[in-house]
């Protein structure tokens, strides 16, 4: 997929279009509200994301332009913490989704699989790996055609790492995922090992072995 | 004390020993003036007796118009030329007035006349003087005593009227409030202590005000800025971790890195929530459930309290909704049941909820020991044994005070409980 970045941080443009070019996305960047203009008249993109504090204005700018023009795209808003009211401006004129700074680099690139599922960019809603299928839009997931059962928190964590594959996701960003608010106390718990070891347990059963891999203290990486 | 008072006292105190020694000394002159006056007046009966006498007229001629007794006797030769005054006191004889006296004052003296000495005293009662003292005294006594309560009752008056700029003063230091923006402007007084207190704390009050808004600013800014440095660390981090064939001290260093990162950027979040919640940035309300909101939190809690054991105990006495921040009410009961689960006994603790009309608690099992009252919301003090930040119960103060509650938290037999009045 096509991905515009409109951030004006150049190291963290370049970390973010690092990753997702890993994820098999094609990026472009701005770092102006004029320039991001420019991009967006001159070239089709499936989303993008928008920083809202920019050198010469507000990224509502933007995602008013992308709203008027290419209704279809997906927009993400990245934000810093403290400005609630651009988010909230944000998705009320249509952003998909916002990010507060900082953020989980897996995070991200989940958010963007999550959007574009949304919005239904490719036709389909399934994730297809070497016998693993996801249907987005079922919530089914069948090894080797057979459904396998999942609790909504296994779910949620197998879509997560099927959207970060080729990267080591962190137990922390996992945690942040499915818990939220209540990520601290799933890390103290490490409740995502056990999660994953069910998880893996299943995927095991239904003859998907080393699908999850475990980077010891570091987090887990979804084999492709 | 009031100032007032004890200022009445001391001027009451000099006022009657000032009273006392003029009292003293003006019936000290009286009595003096009034004697030279008797001795005048028996001088001059002296005169008139040495002439009766050198005219030949009898004694008892003189007694009814001159004095109140003469008593003449003949001597054998004048030894002295000396008038001798003398005072004392005579008991009156009589039917009527038996046992009291009379003061009598009295002139003795001698003088030769056509040959013959005589010894003659002249005495004049003197009782009108004792009478005199005693009105003089009963004047300035009744006179002390009017002018003292007079002055009580004045001064109640005029403190009223002067003291006015001083309560008006002291009335507005007291609602005086850091984070509110307006100034202080106080009553014009003519009072030169007044105005001099009065502006002595407006300078202060000011002085105060710019260092705390500097400092709020200073804190606000640093959060605020440390976002951007601290995105790039953390997405470098994570990058980082992507690679391969690290040896296992880097592999470790990058995690605790990492880690030390996730720290700092949650303490980041709560300093620039806490400052958005003091710049009462969370105006809209909505009415909350608080029954729903309780479930909700234990639903969405569940596999914590299931990981632990923990019972459930909830006494719902009321269901009146609240007009509340939706962003803020979360938090706040977030922290609320966090800490109720987390400091909870590893296994087999209650968690007991109580809703009434005007307040809730939460009250949990925990081995942990009481917490220091004093420092109990203050940021980042924490026990020795805890992971967490330590800012946890300083945001749930502030969001409790944003709402116009209050939180009282007590500790027995190893329940820990809070109590939040609404």
């Amino acid at each position: 997929m096509r991905i515009l970045i409109i951030e004006d941080e150049k190291p963290l443009r370049e970390d973010i279009i690092y990753y997702l070019s890993e994820n098999g996305h094609k990026c472009d960047f701005a770092s102006s509200v004029k320039s991001g203009l420019e991009k967006l008249s001159e070239n089709k993109y499936s989303c993008a994301l928008v920083d809202i504090g920019l050198p010469d204005g507000s990224g509502i700018e933007i995602i008013e332009y992308i709203k008027d023009k290419n209704p279809e795209m997906g927009v993400i808003i990245i934000t810093a913490a403290n400005s609630l009211e651009d988010k909230l401006t944000g998705l009320k004129i249509g952003a998909d989704d916002y990010l507060t700074k900082p953020f989980h680099l897996s995070e991200l690139s989940a958010r963007i699989y999550s959007v574009l599922r949304r919005r239904n960019f490719g036709g389909k809603n399934t994730l297809i790996f070497d016998g693993l299928e996801i249907d987005t839009s079922e919530k089914k997931v069948l090894a080797n055609g057979i459904q396998l059962q999942f609790t909504k928190k296994e779910y949620d964590i197998l879509i997560y790492l099927a959207s970060n594959p080729t990267h080591l996701i962190t137990k922390e960003a996992l945690a942040e995922n499915i818990w939220g608010d209540k990520a601290e106390m799933a890390t103290t718990f490490d409740f995502v090992y056990s999660q994953i070891k069910n998880l893996k347990k299943k995927l095991n059963e239904a003859g998907l072995t080393n699908f999850i891999k475990v980077v010891y203290g570091l987090g887990y990486k979804f084999k492709n | 004390m009031k100032l007032l008072t004890k200022t009445n006292i001391y001027t009451s105190v000099t006022t009657i020993i000032l009273f006392s020694l003029g009292v003293f000394f003006v019936f000290k002159v009286i009595l003096l003036k009034f004697d030279s006056e008797q001795d005048e007046h028996l001088l001059s009966a002296k005169e008139i007796i040495i002439k009766s006498l050198k005219e030949g007229k009898s004694v008892e001629q003189f007694s009814s118009n001159i004095g109140e007794k003469i008593q003449i006797v003949e001597i054998y030769k004048q030894t002295t030329t000396v008038n001798s005054f003398k005072e004392y006191y005579q008991e009156i004889i009589g039917e009527e007035k038996a046992g009291e006296s009379i003061i009598l004052r009295e002139l003795s003296f001698q003088c030769s006349i056509n040959d013959k000495a005589y010894a003659i005293t002249v005495s004049v009662s003197v009782s009108k003087k004792q009478e005199i003292g005693e009105y003089v005294v009963g004047i300035v006594i009744l006179f002390l005593f009017i002018s003292i309560i007079v002055l009580f009752i004045v001064y109640r008056f005029i403190s009223a009227y002067i003291f006015s700029p001083f309560y008006d003063t002291l009335s507005k230091i007291k609602s005086w409030n850091i984070k509110k923006s307006e100034s202080l402007t106080f009553k014009e007084t003519e009072i030169k202590e007044f105005r001099l207190l009065n502006d002595t704390i407006q300078d202060l009050t000011q002085q105060i005000k710019s260092d705390y808004r500097n400092l709020k600013e200073f804190t606000e800014n640093v959060s605020h800025e440390a976002q951007t440095p601290l995105s790039i660390i953390s997405t470098k981090i994570e990058l980082l971790m992507q690679e391969k064939n690290y040896s296992v001290k880097q592999h470790d260093s990058i995690q605790q890195i990492f880690q030390a990162t996730q720290r700092l950027y949650k303490l980041n979040q709560v300093l620039i929530l806490m400052s958005r919640i003091e710049n009462k940035q969370f105006i809209s309300t909505e009415k909350i459930d608080l029954i729903t909101c309780f479930e909700e939190k234990l639903e969405e809690l569940e596999d914590f309290i299931e990981a632990k054991q923990i019972t459930i105990i909830k006494e719902f006495n009321s269901n009146v909704p609240k007009d509340l921040n939706p962003i803020l009410s979360n938090i706040l009961f977030n922290n609320l049941f966090i800490n109720a689960i987390k400091y909870n006994l590893e296994s087999g603790g209650t968690l007991k909820i109580i809703l009434d009309n005007d307040s809730f608690s939460i009250e949990n099992t925990s081995d942990r020991v009481e917490i220091n009252k004093r420092f109990l919301y203050e940021r980042f003090t924490k026990s020795s044994t805890s992971a967490s930040l330590g800012v946890g119960l300083s945001l749930i103060k502030k969001i409790i005070d944003y709402f116009n509650w209050q939180i009282a938290y007590s500790h027995k037999d190893g329940v820990h409980k809070f109590k939040i009045y609404l």
